[in-house]
């Protein structure tokens, strides 16, 4: 449940510095040398404050007779269903999945805090700690999803691109699944607002579905995404 | 026997899982586990059984997650049927020595200001189940697996003003002995006493191997017993089930092991079974039985850490204070909450423990701005805060709403000053600071003045108010008026350590009031106060002779490991550090340095600091005027056309807004009085909805350096309040900032309301999720891309462009 990971501050150390650039808008170029020392800076506190935690939790998939995806989840008593959702993107994502993770990873409430601070005595770095916040909290996300990449490997099987709410037509309801099921208030201290956004801000849920097909291709990150003018679309 | 004729005297049992049993039997993904009260009582009824057979003495009804959130219809019903099973529990199993816990687990949303939920709204949640739970028959309220201290102090609030049933408390701690929201073991027993819970203690994610370092640390501090609740150890998932490895007999063990620290009360949590329990009790019970002791610690606290008093001098920050303050007070008239908040964090950054928070100005709602400011500092920092006030109710307000155990600043020996604040401290917790003084004035002697300090001790312990929870201020007096009072008021320090054992505070520097240089006078008279014993010192960590002092006397003390704090402040550093420079020094010739940048340079570059230096040098030989105008607004313009460009990017801009600000600010102080002329006053806002103001926040910086007037709504602001603002100040041009989708639609909800009632005021909108397009179909009057666009479309309005 709680993956025992890499040390996940070496992990956040790792977050690409081109990444974080391109957050802010500088798509590949070098940033101005006061700026390339605030990132320096802000990466620091960032590290020092951040609590990753993670928790991933694998079911068994089945398709309802309406074309639903349906999570299915062994108990004593018998099969349980733990959560269908009606969404043709992630049906079409986890085309051929036998299972399927669902998965949240979060940097905890300290670069929120960090972020608060600087709206006060510095707003420059507010953009700062949010562009390398978001880099680490995907370098987090990709350490998370390997693990579990490796789990499955040694079953033999394969895993999808990571797909979550929000992406395509997945709504953000089902962000109240993922925080049932995988308890992410008690266990990694987030917490859902009622427009459904996630606190602490750094945090990610995503599904990630297993299959034994190996390398079917299958378009992910900015490529899978219908928003060809976004300024932060990679190349 | 009732629970409190038996807890802390003998050994005490809880139940096991819950929802992991419920899981087990088949309950489906999403169905509440509450509901089976209603739909399958014989499995509640069957578990509660076999957790009183295995001999829990306390046990949990089925309402960790009945709230009126999750139940608004039928909440009453489930919580009645929750212990009405319980009952039957009882009866069946012939246990009628058992006690009925009310369960209390967390509302699932998070307390602003991080989260959305207000406080009180938290407290009235938790206060309807309690209610409901309470009249049905529970004998107890045992608040369990809290992971935030401030949504703990709710639940126990709401215990405490619904009930008079025990209210027992535990928390969930990480391996790191922290809560998620970073609380210790320290703070939170500090808070959880200060409440008056009855029981405290540690449930839920971790197993009882790993809790052991946790559960050590709590049965150090805790003066009230100790609750130990565990998980059957870590949990792993197979095929989507949530296993928990550790058997009973391997869990038990390690319960001994909890059980030899000292704790009073024991049982289990996720994973665990009746097994685990009967076990567990089996073992405990030949254990000896140790009842909790009073630690008599001095300890305040905020969310995230405590502050102990009495081992080594403590600083207390007194900038966030109006006296004399001219600035200060403007910010108080203008609600700039921001401008009180930056004090605050600076005085963090210069050292301080404590931070004291008096914002009493006659003409301001006193109660209101203590809850705004103490909910904006701990939103930011985690010093604990002392509230000062004179004012009772702002006292309440205050302690009400701060997430910790507040040091509270005064009371006093008048009858009527105890009458009212004591009953506060009772309520609420803290640490309190006596003045000694009473109905007949200041004592001129230290007899005097210790004879009422032990009479304010004795009146506290009415209350149930310990010494401990008490810090005797002697009353620091000018010495420019009476020679003799700084004697007096060393001697009363002494006396008060030495005779009574108590901890002192002082305000150091009223000491020197009316005498030139005061920090000398200061800076001394702190080392022979400390010298004397005093515990805290409330003064200015900005004062570099002050903490010169500071940390010589620790250095001097051993109270300073290996001198690394001394080391720290001033190794590579020359004296004297940071003393401010007295005119000489300050540079005679209008050029700069060689080396150094122009003050344009240092704008478009976003050096802040080289910026101020160098207006500096330029104030008192250029027109302040001219300087605005001629340097500073044209440097901050080509920054603005780069960043229009694309040749200079976001980060690059705001840099240089805060250089130009820190710019405008020195030649702001060199006008004096005559401000610079406002291009005009913009409301800014985040709509309904939405909680993201960083967007908001840069159009904000950048207006401003414009030289706009912003009135900033903040976040999550309703269009009713949005367009009263507008009304009342007759504003022309309104700013709202949206980054979802979702909540565009109250951006649109806005407009629309203002076009009703104010309309000829302008809308600008921008957001992550705003186009052109979204901007037209909502009838907004302009779309700004990026903050620079925002300065553009409001020269345009207000004729600037």
């Amino acid at each position: 449940m709680k993956a025992s990971m890499r040390d996940p501050k070496e992990v956040l150390r790792e977050a690409d510095r081109r990444e974080i650039r391109r957050y802010l808008g500088y798509r590949g170029r070098e940033a101005e040398p006061a700026v390339e020392e605030a990132i320096d800076r802000c990466r620091e506190d960032l590290i020092r404050e951040a609590a990753p935690r993670a928790a991933y939790r694998r079911f068994e998939l089945e398709k309802g007779e309406d074309g639903s995806l349906v999570l299915i989840r062994p108990e004593e008593a018998g099969k349980v269903e733990e959560m269908r959702i009606l969404s043709r993107d992630l049906a079409r994502n986890l085309e051929g999945c036998l299972a399927v993770y669902m998965m949240a990873a979060t940097l905890g409430p300290g670069p929120d805090r960090l972020v608060r601070r600087a709206e006060i005595l510095r707003v420059s770095h507010t953009v700062i700690y949010q562009a390398a916040g978001a880099a680490m909290a995907e370098a987090w996300c990709d350490a998370v999803n390997e693990r579990i990449r490796e789990e499955e490997k040694a079953e033999g099987l394969f895993l999808r691109p990571r797909f979550s709410p929000g992406y395509g037509d997945l709504p953000l309801t089902c962000q109240k699944d993922f925080m049932r099921i995988l308890r992410m208030d008690r266990d990694l201290g987030i917490r859902l607002s009622e427009s459904l956004l996630m606190t602490p801000t750094k945090s990610v849920t995503a599904f990630i579905g297993v299959t034994d097909q190996p390398g079917r291709a299958c378009l992910s990150g900015c490529a899978a995404c219908g928003a060809a003018d976004c300024p932060y679309r990679k190349e | 026997m009732t629970l409190k004729e038996r807890l802390g005297r003998e050994w005490l049992f809880c139940d096991g899982g819950m929802g992991t049993i419920l899981q087990a039997k088949g309950l489906a993904g999403g169905e509440l586990p509450e509901t089976w009260n209603l739909t399958r009582p014989e499995d509640i009824l069957d578990l509660h059984c076999s957790y009183l057979e295995a001999g829990a003495d306390i046990f949990n009804t089925n309402t960790f997650g009945a709230n009126s959130l999750k139940f608004p219809d039928d909440l009453e019903k489930i919580v009645e049927a929750a212990v009405d099973l319980a009952k039957q529990a009882r009866v069946r199993t012939g246990r009628e020595d058992a006690f009925i816990a009310l369960d209390i687990g967390p509302t699932g949303r998070l307390l602003e200001p991080m989260g959305d939920l207000g406080f009180e709204e938290a407290v009235e949640i938790f206060g309807r189940t309690i209610r409901c739970g309470a009249a049905a028959g529970a004998d107890l309220v045992l608040i369990e697996t809290m992971s935030d201290s401030y949504e703990a102090k709710a639940a126990v609030l709401a215990a405490r003003e619904n009930c008079s049933l025990p209210v027992l408390i535990t928390t969930i701690f990480d391996a790191s002995g922290k809560l998620l929201t970073g609380g210790t073991v320290d703070s939170v027993t500090a808070m959880l006493e200060g409440l008056g819970v009855d029981a405290l203690g540690v449930n839920c994610g971790l197993g009882p191997e790993q809790m052991l370092p946790i559960v050590k640390r709590l049965t150090e501090v805790a003066s009230v017993p100790v609750i130990v609740n565990p998980n059957a150890g870590l949990p792993r998932t197979e095929n989507g089930r949530t296993v928990y490895d550790v058997d009973p007999d391997t869990f038990a063990g390690w319960m001994e092991q909890i059980a030899d620290l000292g704790v009073q009360v024991v049982g289990g949590c996720c994973g665990t079974t009746p097994a685990h329990i009967r076990e567990t009790r089996r073992r405990v019970l030949e254990k000896p039985f140790r009842p909790a002791s009073a630690k008599k610690r001095t300890v305040v606290s905020s969310y995230c850490q405590a502050v102990e008093i009495g081992k080594k001098p403590v600083i207390i920050g007194e900038r966030i204070n109006p006296t004399g303050k001219k600035k200060f007070k403007e910010a108080l008239r203008r609600s700039d909450v921001e401008y009180i908040l930056g004090e605050g964090l600076r005085q963090e950054d210069q050292g301080a423990h404590i931070l004291d928070v008096n914002v009493g100005l006659p003409e301001i709602d006193e109660p209101a701005m203590m809850e705004t400011v103490v909910r904006g500092l701990q939103s930011v920092l985690g010093l604990p805060l002392q509230i000062d006030t004179t004012d009772i109710e702002a006292l309440e307000r205050g302690l009400r709403c701060y997430n910790g155990k507040a040091m509270i600043n005064s009371v006093n020996g008048k009858q009527e000053s105890m009458d009212a604040v004591f009953p506060l401290v009772r309520k609420y917790g803290g640490v309190v600071v006596a003045l000694v003084l009473d109905e007949d004035g200041i004592p001129d002697t230290a007899e005097g003045r210790v004879r009422i300090a032990r009479r304010i001790y004795e009146e506290a312990a009415r209350y149930g108010i310990g010494p401990e929870d008490i810090v005797i201020d002697g009353l620091a007096m000018t010495i420019s008026s009476d020679a003799r009072s700084a004697g007096v008021t060393l001697e009363t320090l002494r006396r008060v350590r030495d005779e009574l054992g108590g901890h002192t505070i002082l305000g150091v520097s009223n000491i020197s009031f009316g005498l030139p240089r005061r920090e000398i006078i200061n800076s001394h008279f702190l080392t022979m106060a400390m010298q004397m014993g005093l515990s805290c010192a409330i003064i200015n960590p900005g004062n570099e002779a002050m903490m010169q002092s500071y940390r010589a006397f620790n250095a001097l003390y051993a109270l300073d490991d290996n001198c690394m704090d001394y080391i720290g402040a001033y190794a590579g550093t020359t004296a004297p550090v940071g003393a401010p420079a007295g005119p000489a020094a300050a540079p005679a010739e209008g050029k700069s340095p060689s080396g150094t940048y122009s003050l344009a340079a240092c704008i478009e570059r976003g050096m802040a600091g080289s910026a101020e230096k160098a207006v500096r040098d330029l104030v008192g030989k250029t027109d302040p005027m001219t300087l605005i105008n001629e340097e500073l607004i044209p440097a901050l313009d080509r920054v603005g056309q780069g960043f229009e460009k694309g040749t200079i990017f976001l980060p690059q801009l705001l840099m240089s807004a805060e250089a130009a600000k820190a710019a405008f600010e020195v030649v702001k102080e060199t006008m004096q009085g005559e401000d610079r002329e406002t291009r005009g006053r913009v409301i800014l806002a985040t709509v309904k909805g939405d909680i993201h103001d960083i967007g908001k926040n840069i159009v904000k910086v950048m207006l401003e350096n414009y030289g706009y007037e912003v009135l900033d709504l903040g976040k999550d602001v309703a269009p009713e309040i949005i367009a009263d603002t507008a009304i009342r100040e007759n504003i022309a041009l309104v700013g709202l900032s949206a980054l979802m989708t979702t909540t565009v639609v109250s951006m649109e909800e806005t407009i629309r309301l203002l076009r009703k009632v104010k309309p000829d005021t302008r809308v600008v909108v921008g957001g992550a999720v705003m186009t052109q397009e979204y901007a037209d179909a909502i009838g907004a009057d302009c779309y700004a891309r990026d903050a620079m666009a925002t300065v553009r479309y409001a020269d345009e309005v207000f004729g600037f462009a």
